[in-house]
This record gives C-alpha cells, structure tokens and sequence, in this order.
C-alpha cells in the first residue's frame, strides 16, 4: 500500500504556467527517494502538491488514504513533514529548544513524551549543545538542521526535504545520510530534492528526474546517469567518477567510488593473470 | 497626453502637490477644495490611471468622511437643528464644519493618491537625490517602500510555513486571525534580522563611500515642466493675493 | 609582493567565548585565485571577513596581529575605501539584494552609482555583465521576487560588475544547479584571466580542482596546509582535516601504487590519462 501516490497531477500557476503537467508517482513507508532536476523544472512544485500547500489543478494527490484536496495543510502536516529550502522561512522562536519542541504541540502527547521527541531530534541532527541559543547565532547551514530537527519532530510518515545540502559540507552530508537512514529504518519515507548527484549515487536507490514540469525518468542512479540523452534533456551532470568511467569506456555503469575502484583493481588483477 | 504627465519630473508632481497644500489653506469655504477630486479624476484619466486612483482613493477616504459627517453633524455645537431622531439632532453648524474638514481631507489625499499614481517611486528618489537628499534618507525611503509589498510576500511564506508545521490557517475568520497574529512580530522581526547582513551587502555596493552619487536612469527635465510650474506659481500668486486683498 | 596578507592573526567574535581564527599567517598575491576549503566552522567566512575590512570594522569583537591590504594596515583603512578594490559576496544569497532598487539592471547599477560612476558607462557595464551571466530574461525583474538561485547570479553580477581588483566569494554556488554552478565557476575564471585575485571559500572540489591555483585548508580556525591545487587535492591529509577530495582523487587514492598507477589525478582529464593503462591491454 502507498502512503503517497501522485496520479496524472497538474498545477497551473495564477499566471497561468504550468508549474507541472501530469505527474505520477507513487511511495512505499521506509523508502527514501532523491528527485533532481534543473532549477525551474517542477521540483518544490511537485513537493508542496504533496505536503497540500498546493492543491492540483488536475489530478489526485493521496496521503495515506486522504485526498488533499479534502484537507487543509495544517492537517496533512500531520502525515507529511516539509523542510523549505530556505531555513529562516521556518524559525520563529527565540531557542532552538523551543523551535523544535513546537512541533510536538499537535501530537497529542504528554510533556515527557514531547521532550523524549524533541531531544531525540536534536540529537540526530547534531543540535543538543546548541539547543540553548537563539537559532540566529548558528550560521546559515546549521540552520538548516534546525529546521530538519523541526520536522523530524513532527513525526510525520513522510519527509520532505527541499536542498538539505546545498552549502553542505562533508561531515553535515554525513549526518544528513545517518539521519535518513535512521528515518527510513522506522519506516518513515524520505524524499530528498537536491543538485549534488554525488551524494544521490552514494545514497539513494530510487532517482526521480524532472525537467519542464515533467517526470523524465523515475529509476536508479545507475540507469539515469548512463543515459546521455536524458541527462542532457533534463540538464544534469553524472558524478565525477561517472563522467571518467564513461570517458575510459569502462563497462558497468560505474556510479561511486568504490565501484570505479572495484573495477579499477579487477582490471589491474585481469592483467597480471593474462601476464 | 498620457506619457507628458507621467514624464512630467517629479518635483514638478510635487509642488503640485504643494500648491494643493497651500492653497486649500487659503481658498475659503469648502468647493474649491472639493472641486481638486474632479480635477484629480480628470488627471488620473489623462494619465491612464483613472481606476487605480478611485479604487485607493474611494476605498479609503469614503468611511472616514461619513464618519466625520456624522460625529461633527451631531455633535457639533450649534443651534440650527436640521432633522431630529431620538436623541441625536443633526445640526447645521456641524454639517458646515464637516464640509470645511473633509474636504481639505479630500483635496490632500486626492492630491498625494494621483501624485504616487502618476510618479515612480525610483523617479521620486532620483528627483531628491538629486536636490541633494543624503543617500541615507532616500535609502530608507526606497527600502521602507520595498518592504510593504516583500512583508506582505513574505506573510505568505511563512504562513505557509505555519501551515506546514500543523497550525491550521484556513478557515473562519477566528482561525486565521489566530494563526496570522503570533506571527506578526516573527515577521517585523525577520525583516529586519536580517538587516546585519543587509548592511554588509549596501557596504559592498560602495554604498559608505564619500563620492558623489550618480545615476543610471537618466530623469529630463522637458518645456512641459518649465510650464507647468509658472502655471502653478502664477496661480499661486493670484490665490495668495486674492486672499490677502479679499 | 603580497596583495593581501595577514600575521599571526586571531580573531574572537563579540559573542563567542571561543576563537574563530588562532595565529593564521597568510599571503595573498596578486593575479591568483586561492580557494579556501575545510569543514563548516572552520573559520573560512571569517578569514573572508577580515580580508574584507568587515572585521573589525563591522563586527568588532577582538582582532589581534597584523593584517595589511595593498600594503596598509587595515585598521588605517574607511570601510568604504575598501568598497572599490575588494568585492565580496557571502553565503545567504536571500540577504544580498540591496533593496534600493526595483530592477535587476538596476541593482547591478547600484553599486557603480554609488561609486559616482558616469551614467553612460554604467549602462555599458551592466549590459555587459548581464550578457555575460545571462540575465537577459529577468534584467527587468523585480529583484526581492527572484528565486534563490537567482539572487545568487544577481548578486555575484552587482560585485564583478564593480570591477575590483580582489573578489572574495562565500559559497556562490550553493543554490545553484549544476549547469548554474558551472557557468559562475566559468566566469571567476574569466575575471583571473583578467587579473583578477580571487578567494573563493567552495565546497565543489571536481571545480576547484579545474579552476584554483593554490588550495588553503582550514580547520578550527587555523591554516593546516596551503599549497598548490595538484598537491593539496591528491593529498589524502585533506580528509583528516575536515575537507573533500575531487572523486577522482579518491578513486586514485585508492588505486595509487597499483600496476601502471603512480600518479593521483585531480581532473577527469588528468584521471583519463591516468587510468587509461589501466584498460585490458592497455599502453604497457
């Protein structure tokens, strides 16, 4: 059973663009997912279709059994968590503490629950010694955990997260993979928007690629950065190893590191034996 | 007709705006100072902005002047009862009052209303740099100005936000209000959180420096001006000294 | 004769009980483009910073050491003298819309106003710049109403367009897409080609490997290692400092030392050449 299904869903634009034309898509608790494509292409369109920010123009959108056109979003906030792509649009108070802990106000908990929540957030975002501060005083890339912290405390069966990495660096894009792992493993779902492919090939089973308000491929890292024909139509670069295992002509379909130094060493192993 | 008004410069627009200020002072009883809504109207229609000119000024004037007819038309003190129902009479003396200050009320905002329509915010601050305002001034001007329409976008984002988060934002009239209140003071607050940053960005625009400002857009100044002022200073002079000699 | 320099500088944010930079020694030449990487926190924005003039002068707190621009002691300098010869972009590009202007053309306009540039050539200025980042299709745009990306673009044109000598950037490219971040990386190019100085603070290595001529690591507030780009990135002590290697580094790293592989590359060219003996019967 979906817990979140997109079926044939356009949404057109006051202006009268269409932000995206007939997309369909469908996701299973405990699966995580990475969507990419070109700036412009529909992405944060098609996420706030499914946290009901946006109601489809045409179409149905389906949350764990409700149609968001029947719901407002505060009420499917409750089913679907969204972490906007610009942190400060979502900090209102004045600690950490209480930003996060806001979002257990609507779970119908006790006061020891909600702080198990909240403290459990902060600790898989990294925030516990700065929980304390005024979300200010951290710089902007930690903000975004903040807001991340928020949403996991909302204990949503699904999260969306719109560019957790952009101005990411190593160790935070580490702690972005442990908390997606964490998600998905009690079965939340996670869909990810981001430009870094690296991070989607070493990570993510399922790519859903968008251009033009269109889904042009809904696959696997492997399959969509080996086709030139898509990767040009919809703007986006294989990763680095990639783009060398297709110069090299290297069969495989070569995606991360390891499997380009997997390839690499059995090639050097294939020598010395024909030696 | 059209493009003479609005290239009109717009410190010529101002001491239009001027003019109205003073002379409503000077002219006595109140049909000269209505008559500047007509003369207003007939402007905005020239110019292309007829129905933005009403929709402002209409919207916002209306209630104010009923609500001065009726708190000075009753309560007023005069003798001359004109119509009399329960314990309110409405007398003429305060009607007469009502119509001396609403319609220097009307004549002002007319005049500042049609002055917004026909001039550009960004000719505005060229115009007054150009006169010599400090940088500073028309900064805040242009970015108080800026701020209205980004605060309203930015309620957006973050009511959006705070539907996003499980406060429920649609509906009657009471949920909104509760949703958009608490929030209120996180918006004036953001705006300016990040005035910091803000003022690193003007710095690295050179925006400190002690040279003398230029400007890219280029305001001319054409014969419509010239003419248009003597206009308006040659009726001046007659008001004035109408007004002084009676 | 360096540029920009710094002596044993620390440096102590008013509200921090801690030290964002602890005795950095560093020389900035001119007509090179340093690139500056590390883990967040580093003190990466804050080296930016004080070559900028911003600390002390902005954000006060406590300066020690000696930190020169174009020869004279910063602490002599005006912030606004500084304006004209070093531009700077930082991080949030949500922040870096004047919101003086109603325009892109003439946002990117504004700082050359500020600087009493004539009008004419102002205009011929912009134009250029916006035909060079191609910002054609919003140079009438709103510019508070421009999504992220595009502030980022706009932002990065109202700085070059000012022709300084030094550009310092924070992260130009984090709300950009690959093909965004390609077309910036390709512009700082063009401006150290045209002599520019650059210090770019990035985390995209695969480009700074292509683009940067020397490499400064930062960790917990102190310069770890600086050298040139091929030895620094096919340096595995990067890593252990908090920093990223380009993948082909990596992947070279790992295969160093095998039959036919002696060198670690840093560009996918120098990787095609590299890891083209490793083919089945490849160059013997």
């Amino acid at each position: 059973m979906a817990i979140l299904t997109l079926d044939q869903v356009s949404f057109r634009y006051p202006n009268g663009t269409n932000a995206v034309d007939r997309i369909s898509m469908s996701f299973q608790a405990g699966e995580k997912a990475a969507i990419i494509g070109q700036n412009g292409a529909g992405k944060t369109t098609a996420v706030k279709l499914m946290n009901g920010l946006l109601k489809p123009s045409s179409g149905t959108v389906t949350v764990d059994g409700w149609d968001t056109k029947e719901h407002t979003t505060a009420q499917i906030s409750s089913k679907v968590g969204y972490v906007f792509q610009n942190p400060d649009d979502q900090l209102f108070h004045e600690t950490i503490y209480e930003e996060v802990a806001f979002s257990t106000r609507h779970l119908n908990v006790d006061a020891a629950e909600a702080k198990k929540i909240t403290d459990t957030a902060l600790e898989l975002t990294g925030l516990t010694e700065y929980a304390t501060l005024h979300p200010y005083s951290l710089p902007y890339s930690m903000r975004k955990f903040v807001t991340i912290a928020a949403v996991i405390a909302m204990q949503s069966k699904v999260m969306i997260l719109d560019e957790p990495t952009a101005g990411q660096d190593g160790r935070s894009l580490e702690r972005l993979t442990r908390i997606t792992d964490y998600l998905t493993g009690i079965g939340k779902t996670v869909i990810t928007i981001t430009h870094d492919m690296t991070y989607v090939a070493n990570h993510f089973e399922r790519v859903i690629v968008m251009a033009n308000g269109h889904v042009l491929s809904d696959s696997t890292a492997k399959e969509i950065f080996w086709q030139p024909a898509l990767m040009q139509e919809s703007y986006i670069q294989a990763p680095p190893v990639s783009q060398l295992a297709s110069a090299l002509h290297w069969p495989g379909r070569i995606v991360t590191v390891d499997e380009f130094v997997e390839y690499g060493s059995g090639q050097v192993l294939e020598r010395k034996d024909s030696m | 007709m059209k493009k003479s008004i609005l290239d009109l410069y717009p410190t010529t627009k101002l001491l239009g705006v001027l003019f109205v200020f003073i002379s409503i002072l000077i002219v006595p009883g109140y049909a000269y100072q209505y008559a500047i809504l007509p003369i207003c109207m007939v402007i905005a229609l020239l110019a292309g902005v007829l129905q933005s000119f009403c929709s402002l000024f209409f919207k916002g004037v209306t209630l104010i002047v009923l609500f001065i007819f009726i708190i000075q038309g009753f309560f007023y003190p005069g003798e001359t009862v004109l119509w009399s129902g329960w314990i309110f009479s409405l007398k003429l003396e305060g009607l007469n009052y009502s119509l001396l200050l609403t319609s220097k009320i009307v004549a002002i905002t007319a005049s500042i209303i049609l002055f917004f329509q026909i001039t550009k915010t960004k000719d505005l601050i060229i115009a007054l740099e150009k006169m010599g305002t400090p940088k500073k001034v028309t900064y805040v001007i242009m970015s108080t100005l800026q701020i209205i329409p980004q605060m309203r976008k930015q309620l957006n984002v973050i009511m959006d936000a705070q539907r996003s988060r499980g406060v429920e934002t649609e509906g009657s009239l009471m949920i909104r209000a509760k949703a958009i209140v608490p929030v209120l003071g996180t918006l004036i607050i953001s705006s300016f959180e990040n005035t910091q940053e803000r003022v690193i960005t003007l710095e690295s625009r050179a925006f400190t420096t002690q040279r003398k400002k230029t400007n890219v857009t280029v305001l001319p100044k054409g014969p419509l001006d010239t003419i248009v002022r003597i206009v308006l200073l040659l009726l001046l002079v007659l008001i004035i000294w109408k007004g002084v000699i009676g | 004769m360096s540029l920009l320099s710094m002596k044993n500088v620390s440096y102590r944010y008013p509200i921090n009980n801690w030290k964002s930079l602890k005795q950095v020694t560093l020389n900035i030449e001119a007509g090179v483009f340093y690139a500056v990487i590390g883990a967040g926190g580093a003190g990466k924005t804050t080296l930016c910073s004080v070559f900028r003039g911003f600390i002390p002068h902005f954000y006060h707190g406590e300066l020690e050491g000696e930190v020169q621009l174009f020869g004279k002691n910063l602490l002599q300098y005006e912030l606004a003298d500084i304006a004209a010869r070093i531009g700077y972009l930082f991080q949030n590009p949500f922040t870096q819309i004047s919101g003086a202007k109603e325009t892109v053309f003439e946002e990117i306009a504004y700082g050359l106003e500020n600087l009493g540039v004539e009008p004419a050539e102002i205009r011929k200025k912009v134009e250029d710049v916006i035909a060079l980042l191609k910002l054609e299709k919003i140079a009438e745009s709103n510019p508070t109403e421009l999504s992220g990306g595009q502030k980022q673009r706009v932002a990065f044109a109202s700085v070059i367009v000012m022709d300084p000598e030094v550009i310092i950037i924070d992260e130009p490219t984090s709300q950009l897409d690959p093909q965004g971040t390609e077309e910036i990386f390709r512009i700082i190019d063009l401006m150290k080609q045209r002599g520019k100085t650059i210090i770019l603070v990035e985390h995209k290595m695969e480009w700074i490997a292509e683009f940067a001529d020397r490499i400064i690591v930062m960790e917990d507030g102190q310069v770890v290692m600086q050298g040139d780009t091929q030895s620094i990135l096919s340096n595995p002590k990067v890593m252990e400092h908090g920093g990223t290697l380009p993948q082909y580094a990596e992947v070279g790293l790992k295969l160093l030392g095998e039959e036919g592989i002696h060198q670690v590359p840093i560009t996918r060219k120098q990787g095609e050449l590299v890891f083209s003996k490793l083919q089945k019967g490849g160059a013997e």
